[in-house]
């Protein structure tokens, strides 16, 4: 920025002041307008001095009348723009200065100062901004790129530290006088507004058919977009961290046309939907049930996709189809943040499919060259615009899970998240997380950065990104890493990269991280802590597959006290994406006659055979690989097109059931009617709990039961199942707390259930919340595992 | 059989049962070395190869050990642009063996080495106690001719280069895999264990022939792991431009296992300039072991890995690997 602001001279002479303060803030502060907010505030408050950025955090010195102080201190918190939520980390009483104003001071570019710089995270359109908009009068109406410094791109759009104008892509458009002023205006809400920018000189959008044609004026390019949707269409729009596909969701063959090119025939897809009423919840609530905290995830100006309850009968006129989210309870519906999600859905008045512009199983495209290339022959036409995006950033995802909103994947203005480590580590550490939802995390002094979520590594251009990521993360911040963690599987993309690096590499077991990063946000690295890790399957210490851990222990010091009875996967990753033969291995191995329907005889022999030789057949202990068979038993999914598809599916019919009737309320669990299966556990050679799964698979295949009572009792007695381990395991040491993470903790009807149990024993239930419980929080347990031997393990680390 | 040891008896017996195969002017007055006539052509250098073979079962679909041994020395001299005319075998031989199937096994050899027209004129046998040697073990050395001046390897090789190969990859290792393991369904499976001479010899006066490798052990995807060390270049290839029997295919579905790094016993991956693709393809159909020749993929300079591309453009990168893959779906 490097800009000294003008100021506004204060009425009251100087005679008035009376003592001076100096005020250290923490928190996401950076390019929120939170400077000018403090600049504002102390010229109403008649207060002297200046504000500055250094090291990530704001630095005020004011002077004045203590009333004018005190009201300063007050409403500095209090009246702060979201989503900052500053924290005042020091208040110091300082000599005044005399200043004779109160301005705010360039930020300092020098390495070592913004070695600590907040990222500052994208945010949707603000109220202000949409009126503009919408106004006929302004200057800004039906301007796709109206901003201002509350609201906009930031990460996206930001090429280095600190996030100043000319360290954004908007760099590369000039600032006309009209905008030149407003950003020059301390008053004006658009005061050193990075992203400002209007018609005349600002981005702009334009849309290119697949015919070829471009139109560049916007009205018409934004016309063409609707023309093509409202045909049931599927249009490419560049949004804030890359392209959508959008297509009309209330029209059954736009969502079909859309399934079939994109090759995804059951993976549900994120809709959004128009901004109605005065909360902008209108449209939401005719669609999918909504409590209080789901309506304000879907408010915040992260502006995630929130996974929510469907309305049976939802109201004719913004019915989805019912292709959405096939087979589902939930839907994931999302608000309109981008100012051209606002003018689009306005206009078309109707729910829009907002799936992420890729081709399956690839990172989301961010370029319209690549989007022209590779969306070829999924998209009838793009919408572009002309504004570069830097950082690739996908929508976040949240669901409400036991009465509090848990992401399930962080995305756009959620990431680069940054934690305070409790004391400074010496040399940097960086952690390249798993293989799905790989994170690369970076600690270094006292901060911990966590970059957004990439999908698979297997693909070629989410390990070029990996690659990318890894390595600007660091520079980004002007530190180079010395040691690296990685997970211990050998084969993951991630694993390979850290080997090759050249750095000092240290291995983690993929649950321990998962343990790890749970306590670590929790703040409980100081105490024993009983830990169940149920997730798919990841690498043991042991090099076996774990999947269905409980630990006790703390970071670094992690004892596995319970587990399950190995089970074979035949074919390994194979098994995973065909569900019935997990079932098949599992109803072999108790004996029963269940038989795959979508297997032919010659490749159940060839699965028995492979079963008898264990051939390509690891073992593993994992529940995550017990829901798919489960799946499966029930002939719900025996072949899986995407890879959460047999554990969703159970959960909805599950969900169904427990709604549906009265057998699995409390009163009759209480009155001794429903008893879920019992699981035994046993103690093996090494000391270790190991479960018997067997009664599961029987009740899973005992066919006088509905499919619906079964899926219920599966996730009641695995409920039940945690409930006895932790009965069991209290009684040779204390437990107050009970930790659940690894992706199988992301079904609500399991976890909920189980909270109920755990908090009828009076134990209290840690579950990720700032994290999600899935393998994004990989690297950032990687770290917490990194740091124990430079760690005091009498303090806690957050 | 009996142990080997002294045995005076048996070792007449094996040494006839081999003569009496492979018996030709050289190895018949059982001398300890072979006098071979120094007949080299003019303006061409020797070429010298040498593999072990081991195989269980011994005999399965498509050929046996014997027939094996063969067809791994004269391919290895073939892709190195030679003609093989010389083989020496070595045969460590399992004590409990059934005569019979020695029996069998050397016939293989000498008719394998007949069709190739290369002579068997060196050998040894030696019987191990039993559980040392899975039946058998054959060492093969061989020696050949190569033109002077022909020049083959990876630092010839160019960003742009195709990747080609000469038929259905996987075959041999799917088929003794499932032999092995005594599967219900090797019935459609056959080992393509075969010379790939005449595929070589087709090509060799090709300007644009680079490189060309016979991908046993670790199937095509090994061998192009090894072609990408070697140059320091990326190869991508195009998933449905190469070659796989549908029943090779569903037999790896089923077992968890990509075709790709299955072991190939008569194929051929040459790498071409992209200006004699059309005549190596085009000679290749024309030969009966070449008929489902393909262009594979392209060899790129933007990384160092091997990357799929799939028909819908989706690209995956195969990692190099050495054992069963170990799941990484979590
Ligand atoms: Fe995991
Ligand atoms: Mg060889
Ligand atoms: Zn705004
Ligand atoms: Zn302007």
């Amino acid at each position: 920025m490097a800009i000294c602001t003008e100021s506004l001279q204060h009425p009251e002479a100087p005679a008035a002041r009376k003592m001076a303060r100096r005020y250290e803030l923490h928190g996401p502060v950076q390019g929120v307008g939170f400077r000018p907010f403090v600049y504002r505030l102390a010229n109403t408050l008649n207060l002297w001095g200046h504000v500055w950025n250094a090291d990530g955090r704001v630095f005020i010195e004011v002077e004045g009348s203590i009333d004018a102080l005190q009201a300063f201190a007050h409403r500095l918190t209090a009246e702060a723009p979201t989503p900052t939520q500053p924290t005042i980390a020091a208040i110091q009483a300082i000599p005044p200065t005399h200043a004779p104003n109160f301005t705010i001071q360039p930020s300092p570019t020098n390495a070592r100062l913004s070695a600590a710089h907040r990222f500052p995270l994208d945010q949707a359109m603000c109220d202000a901004c949409l009126n503009e908009m919408n106004n006929p009068e302004n200057r800004r109406h039906g301007y796709a790129f109206t901003h201002c410094n509350a609201c906009g791109p930031r990460y996206s759009i930001m090429t280095g530290l600190p996030y100043d104008r000319e360290r954004t892509t908007l760099a590369a458009f000039p600032m006309c006088a009209e905008c030149a002023a407003e950003y020059g205006d301390p008053a004006n809400r658009r005061f050193h507004a990075q992203g400002i920018g209007c018609p005349s000189c600002g981005p702009q959008i334009h849309y290119r058919s697949t015919s070829g044609d471009t139109i560049r004026n916007p009205q018409a390019a934004l016309i063409a977009a609707l023309d093509c949707l409202r045909d049931g269409g599927i249009v490419a729009v560049r949004g804030v961290g890359g392209y959508h596909l959008m297509a009309d969701a209330t029209q059954d063959q736009a969502v079909a046309t859309l399934r079939a090119r994109k090759r995804r025939p059951d993976k549900p897809l994120a809709v959004m939907v128009p901004w109605h009423g005065k909360d902008g919840l209108d449209a939401v609530h005719e669609l999918a049930e909504l409590t209080e905290c789901e309506a304000e995830a879907l408010c915040r100006p992260e502006r995630p996709i929130v996974l929510l309850r469907s309305k049976a009968k939802q109201q004719a006129s913004h019915r989805l189809s019912a292709q959405i989210a096939p087979g589902l309870h939930e839907v994931g519906l999302i608000l309109p943040y981008a100012p051209i999600h606002h003018l689009m859905l306005s206009a078309l008045d109707r729910p829009l499919i907002a799936t992420s512009g890729n081709i399956s199983g690839e990172p989301i495209i961010i370029n319209p060259e690549d989007a022209e290339a590779q969306l070829a022959e999924i998209a009838d036409g793009f919408l572009h615009h002309d504004r570069r995006i830097v950082h690739p950033l996908e929508d976040g995802i949240y669901r409400r899970i036991a009465g509090r909103m848990r992401p399930i994947r962080l995305g756009r203005g959620a990431t680069p998240l940054i934690f305070d480590l409790p004391q400074t580590i010496e040399t940097p550490l960086l952690a390249v997380g798993a293989e799905q939802r790989n994170t690369t995390s970076l600690a270094w002094r006292d901060q911990l950065l966590l970059s957004p979520q990439l999908g698979d590594l297997s693909g070629f251009a989410a390990q070029q990104r990996f690659i990318q990521q890894t390595t600007e993360l660091p520079a980004s911040v002007a530190i180079s890493a010395r040691r690296v963690c990685h997970d211990r599987h050998p084969d993951y993309a991630s694993t390979r990269w850290a080997k090759a690096s050249g750095l000092k590499c240290r291995a983690v077991a993929h649950h321990h991280a998962h343990a790890s990063a749970l306590c670590a946000e929790k703040g409980l690295v100081d105490t024993d802590t009983l830990i169940f890790t149920w997730d798919g399957t990841g690498l043991g210490s042991d090099d076996t597959l774990w999947g269905g851990e409980t630990f006790y222990g703390r970071p670094g010091a992690w004892r596995r006290v319970a587990s399950f009875a190995p089970f074979l996967m035949p074919g390994g990753d194979a098994a995973i994406r065909s569900p019935w033969r997990l079932a098949q291995s599992l109803a072999w191995a108790c004996g029963l006659p269940w038989r795959a329907t979508t297997a032919t005889n010659e490749e159940r022999q060839l699965l028995q055979t492979m079963l008898e030789r264990g051939l390509n057949s690891p073992p593993t202990s994992s529940v995550g690989r017990l829901f798919d068979a489960a799946a499966a038993l029930l002939r719900l999914v025996e072949n899986s097109t995407h890879e959460s598809q047999a554990p969703s599916r159970l959960e909805s019919v599950a969900t169904e059931a427990t709604t549906d009737s009265k057998l699995y309320r409390s009163e009759a669990r209480n009155a001794g009617e429903m008893l879920p299966v019992d699981l035994p556990i046993e103690q093996d050679s090494d000391d270790l709990l190991r479960v018997d799964w067997r009664p599961l698979i029987r009740m899973m295949t005992d066919e006088t039961r509905t499919v619906a009572e079964r899926a219920a009792d599966f996730h009641h007695a695995l409920a039940h199942l945690i409930h006895k381990q932790v009965r069991l395991l209290r009684q040779t040491r204390p437990i107050e707390a009970v930790g659940l993470c690894g992706g199988v903790f992301q079904n609500r009807l399991l976890t909920e259930t189980a909270v109920t149990l755990l908090a009828a024993d009076g134990i209290e239930v840690l579950l990720p919340e700032r994290l999600p419980a899935n393998d994004a929080a990989i690297s950032f347990g990687q770290i917490i595992e990194g740091l124990v031997p430079e760690t005091n393990p009498g303090r806690r680390i957050l | 059989m009996a142990h080997g040891n002294g045995g005076r008896r048996m070792r007449e017996l094996i040494q006839s049962l081999f003569l009496r195969h492979l018996g030709n002017p050289w190895l018949t007055p059982l001398t300890d070395a072979a006098i071979l006539p120094h007949r080299l052509p003019p303006d061409h250098d020797l070429a010298f190869a040498s593999d072990g073979v081991t195989v269980q079962p011994l005999f399965f679909p498509g050929g046996d050990i014997g027939s094996l041994a063969v067809h791994g020395t004269v391919n290895d001299l073939a892709v190195s642009g030679a003609t093989p005319l010389y083989l020496s075998i070595n045969a460590f031989l399992e004590e409990g063996l059934p005569i019979e199937q020695l029996d069998r096994i050397v016939g293989s050899l000498a008719t394998a080495a007949r069709a190739n027209n290369v002579h068997i004129v060196a050998g040894d046998t030696k019987v191990l106690p039993q559980g040392l040697c899975d039946g058998v073990y054959l060492g093969v050395s061989g020696i050949g001719v190569r033109p002077r001046g022909l020049l083959l390897g990876a630092e010839r090789i160019h960003a742009g280069d195709a990747i080609l190969v000469s038929g259905p990859v996987g075959d041999h290792g799917i088929a003794v895999l499932l032999a092995r393991e005594a599967f219900g369904l090797s019935g459609s499976l056959a080992s393509d264990s075969a010379s790939v001479l005449p595929l070589t010899q087709s090509i060799l006066d090709l300007p644009g022939l680079r490189l060309m490798r016979d991908p046993t052990r670790g199937g095509l995807a090994t061998v192009l792991h090894e072609i990408a060390e070697a140059t320091g270049q990326g190869i991508q290839l195009d998933e449905g431009q190469i070659p796989i029997r549908p029943a090779v295919r569903s037999a790896c579905d089923m077992l968890g296992y990509d075709p790709l790094f299955m072991a190939c016993e008569g194929r051929v991956v040459a790498v071409v300039s992209i200006h004699d693709v059309d005549d190596v393809l085009r000679r290749w159909r024309a030969l009966p072991q070449g008929q489902e020749a393909s262009r594979i993929g392209v060899v790129v300079p933007d990384h160092d890995q091997i990357v799929v591309r799939n028909a819908w453009g989706g690209k995956r990168v195969l990692q190099p690997l050495e054992n069963d893959p170990l799941p990484r779906i979590c």
